[in-house]
């Protein structure tokens, strides 16, 4: 308000060609960022004459439908797309022991090595880091299946109640042979055995003959299931502990009479 | 967490082909553009998508029921309008919510006549929904022969119920339990069947309020391991459409979803041509890196040829896929230095450049448009050395710059004029382009006539054209005289004055700055009289006592300069 201020001091700030930036949820875009889901939202609500054409011809194919070639598989899908994703899913990305079913061949590689490898088992028990951490791209390793969980837990925000190789139900027998394998054992050792078990819930149908004759001159009777069936496993069943993982067991075990670890 | 999040968020995407032309159907309510015969025929088919479960097929409607219907369908559009309301005034709204499943019309329930639904009372629904979670809890637990179906079914059961409203009982869903028996459900080796129902409740869940879409942290490592690549391609879909919601909801969840390693599944899902997997999956990942952090932007460009998808796509690809890649494109270009020189040494402008030319989908356009400012926005001048092909390129970007400013949508004029504000912030070639391009009229008379936000970003443009970028620190920029008169006489000294009386600080700070330049730069000191003209002086006055200090001085010292004691009579 000075008379004698004059512009040319510092005092007004001139026109300055600036560029200007935003960050995405800058306010600045908030109307562009309403306009997307006002828009995804109102689509709802029309269809188009070409929708309905599309409709109709769905329901004129649903009666042609392709029947999956391999044997013992009984799907019937409905497109050459449908059965080439079936393929995909059912035959292709599955366990040749366990007929277990995984979304990637590195979670399927993964289960193989912690339920079927024998190998897996012995660095295992020499104390080698096996168990890989199950996020892509982490890397990391640990001893055991729960050191692993705990990591999945603190590292990766995993829920605590997460289980990808879930502990499955055992029939009857099993368990009550199980309860009678675990009475003369000392508490660590229960745990140890817990632990390994819950890695290896395996159900096995197909190969159980061929695994079973491959050990049976180590080993007696609880390797030989009560009941055996073939087919893809698709419910329960038996829960199979191999061989391999009855290794960590001490001697004393009953089960294990004259057998070599 | 959002504080503006409303209490309500419920999408309807229908996962169906988008229809192009939505001509206004932004500014007005979404219902008032459909009468409402037609309005209810529509979302009829809609129900009759995802519903019936047996075969029976009518294509008739029972005339009793339509008038039964009118006064449900006017209850709808109510409910429509409210919840459209509701959504204008949030910011983001990430959700959708999951009517038609991914395998489109694949299952049984496709294109099959049910009753007309007439809206079941709320608590009608919630006890529904309580009924079938118990439903699954026990098909759940039981064993046995058939048990695989008794699942499904109950799956089924709780999917409809959760797709069916604007309002599903999502909340009686997790009060009676539902997130362990789904999760459960998404076990390995299960049937896709299974897998999809399951997932789509998920989905559906999430797509509620916060609490509600937390709910869903058991289930995550699940649906992001069902993202991989020998996941059937329905299943893996719609887990990202679950993951995408749950990406929607905030920054926390996001940061659980990129420990649990979900970004390099999803990115590899956009690898394909085409498919409505790809989109989905595109617009899960573009809600997974929106940030404002930048690692998950930083973690995406570094998956092995990601960006030849992307630029693929924006060449290629038809605009429903094209529009969520260029929203990835929107954030990595805000937020990853690396990512943004790697798509511009792709040819990434001219990309945008050819679908701004091309497309009239308001939908693709926008984040098209804000990819090429953000780009813009970072130098221009490097932007000048990459272009290959040099001249045309920066005139292309120009005219569909222009174009932009042509449309009757708010945003794309807004951030058009955002974007050659920045150009010509740029070298005097730019300005000199700009001034010289079919933009000029158009921008003169948007300053005059277009809505307060707007007005305020073709300031910017107007105002950079006509001076020189400063290089020293206290040297003042030279004005452009060419540039200053022709844009005067074009008229826009009013608009300018009029941002002057408005009560936004920064538009008035850009108002008087013009007012100084008027006043320096103007030949034969005609800038006082033009001035004046416009009421100026009465403008600039009122900031006399104003309360900022700033535009006080400012506009004070404009007058006492240029409108002392010795101008003219009328002083």
């Amino acid at each position: 308000m000075a008379m004698g201020m004059a512009v040319g001091e510092l005092g007004f700030p001139y026109w300055n060609p600036l560029r200007r930036r935003f960050p995405p949820d800058s306010p600045f875009f908030a109307s562009g960022n309403v306009e997307r889901e006002l828009l995804a939202k109102q689509v709802a609500l029309d269809f188009t004459e070409d929708e309905i054409t599309n409709l109709q011809t769905i329901v004129e194919t649903e009666s042609r439908r392709i029947s999956c070639p391999i044997v013992g598989c009984p799907e019937r899908l409905k497109s050459l797309d449908n059965f080439e994703d079936h393929y995909k899913t059912r035959h292709t990305a599955s366990c040749s022991v366990c007929s277990r079913v995984y979304p990637t061949s590195r979670l399927l590689s993964i289960h193989i090595s912690e339920a079927h490898d024998s190998f897996f088992q012995a660095k295992v028990a020499r104390g080698y880091d096996m168990y890989e951490c199950l996020v892509e791209g982490c890397g990391l390793k640990f001893k055991s299946y729960k050191a692993r969980h705990r990591h999945l837990i603190d590292k990766h925000k995993f829920p605590t109640t997460f289980e990808f190789f879930k502990r499955t139900q055992l029939s009857k027998k099993r368990r009550e042979k199980l309860q009678r394998q675990r009475v003369p054992k000392l508490k660590h050792e229960e745990d140890k055995e817990e632990a390994s078990s819950d890695a290896m819930e395996v159900e096995d149908k197909a190969s159980l003959d061929g695994l079973v004759s491959a050990l049976s001159t180590l080993t007696t009777s609880d390797t030989t299931p009560s009941n055996v069936s073939f087919g893809r496993r698709h419910g329960r069943g038996l829960t199979f502990v191999p061989r391999s993982v009855h290794r960590e067991k001490p001697t004393n075990s009953s089960s294990t009479p004259g057998s070599k670890t | 967490m959002d504080p503006n999040y409303p209490t309500r968020r419920y999408f309807l995407f229908a996962g169906k082909k988008i229809r192009k032309n939505l001509s206004g159907a932004s500014e007005s309510n979404i219902s008032d553009a459909i009468p409402n015969q037609t309005y209810l025929k529509k979302r009829t088919k809609l129900r009759r998508l995802q519903m019936a479960d047996d075969g029976s097929a009518s294509n008739r409607r029972d005339p009793i029921k339509s008038s039964v219907g009118n006064v449900a369908g006017q209850r709808r559009r109510q409910q429509a309008v409210t919840v459209a309301k509701e959504r204008r005034e949030s910011l983001v709204r990430a959700k959708r919510l999951c009517r038609v499943g991914t395998n489109g019309g694949d299952d049984e329930d496709a294109f099959v006549e049910n009753e007309m639904m007439i809206d079941e009372e709320q608590p009608v629904l919630e006890a529904q929904t309580v009924k079938a979670v118990e439903e699954l809890k026990s098909a759940v637990q039981s064993q046995g022969k058939g048990v695989m179906q008794k699942r499904v079914t109950a799956l089924r059961e709780l999917r409809r119920l959760l797709s069916k409203s604007e309002f599903p009982p999502i909340d009686a869903a997790l009060s009676a339990g539902a997130i362990p028996l789904l999760v459960q459900c998404l076990s390995f080796g299960s049937p896709d069947e299974q897998l999809l129902e399951s997932a789509w409740c998920l989905t559906n869940i999430a797509a509620g309020k916060p609490e509600e879409t937390k709910a869903l942290l058991p289930a995550l490592p699940l649906l992001v391991a069902h993202l991989g690549e020998k996941s059937s391609a329905p299943v893996a879909e719609q887990c990202a459409w679950a993951i995408g919601n749950v990406a929607g909801e905030g920054e926390e969840l996001r940061n659980v979803l990129l420990s649990q390693g979900a970004l390099p599944p999803l990115a590899r899902m956009i690898f394909p041509d085409k498919g409505s997997t790809v989109r989905t999956a595109a617009w899960a990942l573009s809600n997974l890196i929106k940030g404002p952090e930048s690692k998950a932007a930083a973690q995406l460009v570094r998956v092995d040829g990601i960006v030849d998808a992307i630029l693929r796509h924006l060449k290629k690809t038809d605009e429903e896929i094209a529009t969520e890649i260029a929203w990835i494109v929107v954030y990595l270009s805000a937020l990853s230095d690396i990512a943004t020189s790697m798509l511009l040494k792709g040819g990434i402008l001219q990309l945008l450049v050819e679908r701004l030319a091309t497309s009239d989908s308001l939908q693709l356009l926008i984040p098209v448009l804000r990819s090429l400012g953000n780009f813009v926005s970072v130098d221009p001048k490097a932007m000048l050395t990459i272009l290959v092909g040099g001249q045309n390129t920066e005139e292309n970007i120009i005219n569909v710059l222009a174009k932009c400013l042509r449309s009757e949508h708010r945003v794309l004029k807004k951030e058009a004029a955002w974007v050659l504000s920045n150009i010509a912030a740029g070298s005097i070639e730019h300005k000199r382009m700009i001034h010289s391009s079919e933009a000029m009229p158009l921008l003169l008379r948007l300053l005059s006539t277009s809505p307060f936000d707007i007005k305020k970003e073709v300031a910017y443009v107007l105002g950079n054209l006509c001076v020189e970028s400063a290089e020293g620190g206290d040297a003042r920029p030279r004005i452009i005289q060419e540039h200053l008169v022709s844009i005067v006489s074009g008229g826009c000294l009013r608009g300018f004055i009029d941002l002057v009386r408005s009560p936004d600080i920064e538009a008035a700070r850009l108002g008087l700055q013009f007012i100084e330049l008027v006043l320096r730069g103007m030949p034969n000191g005609e800038g006082s009289k033009l001035v004046e003209g416009e009421d100026g002086i009465d403008a600039m006055e009122r900031f006399q006592f104003h309360e900022n200090e700033e535009l006080r001085v400012m506009a004070n010292s404009l007058v006492d300069k240029y409108f002392g004691e010795d101008y003219g009579i009328d002083e």
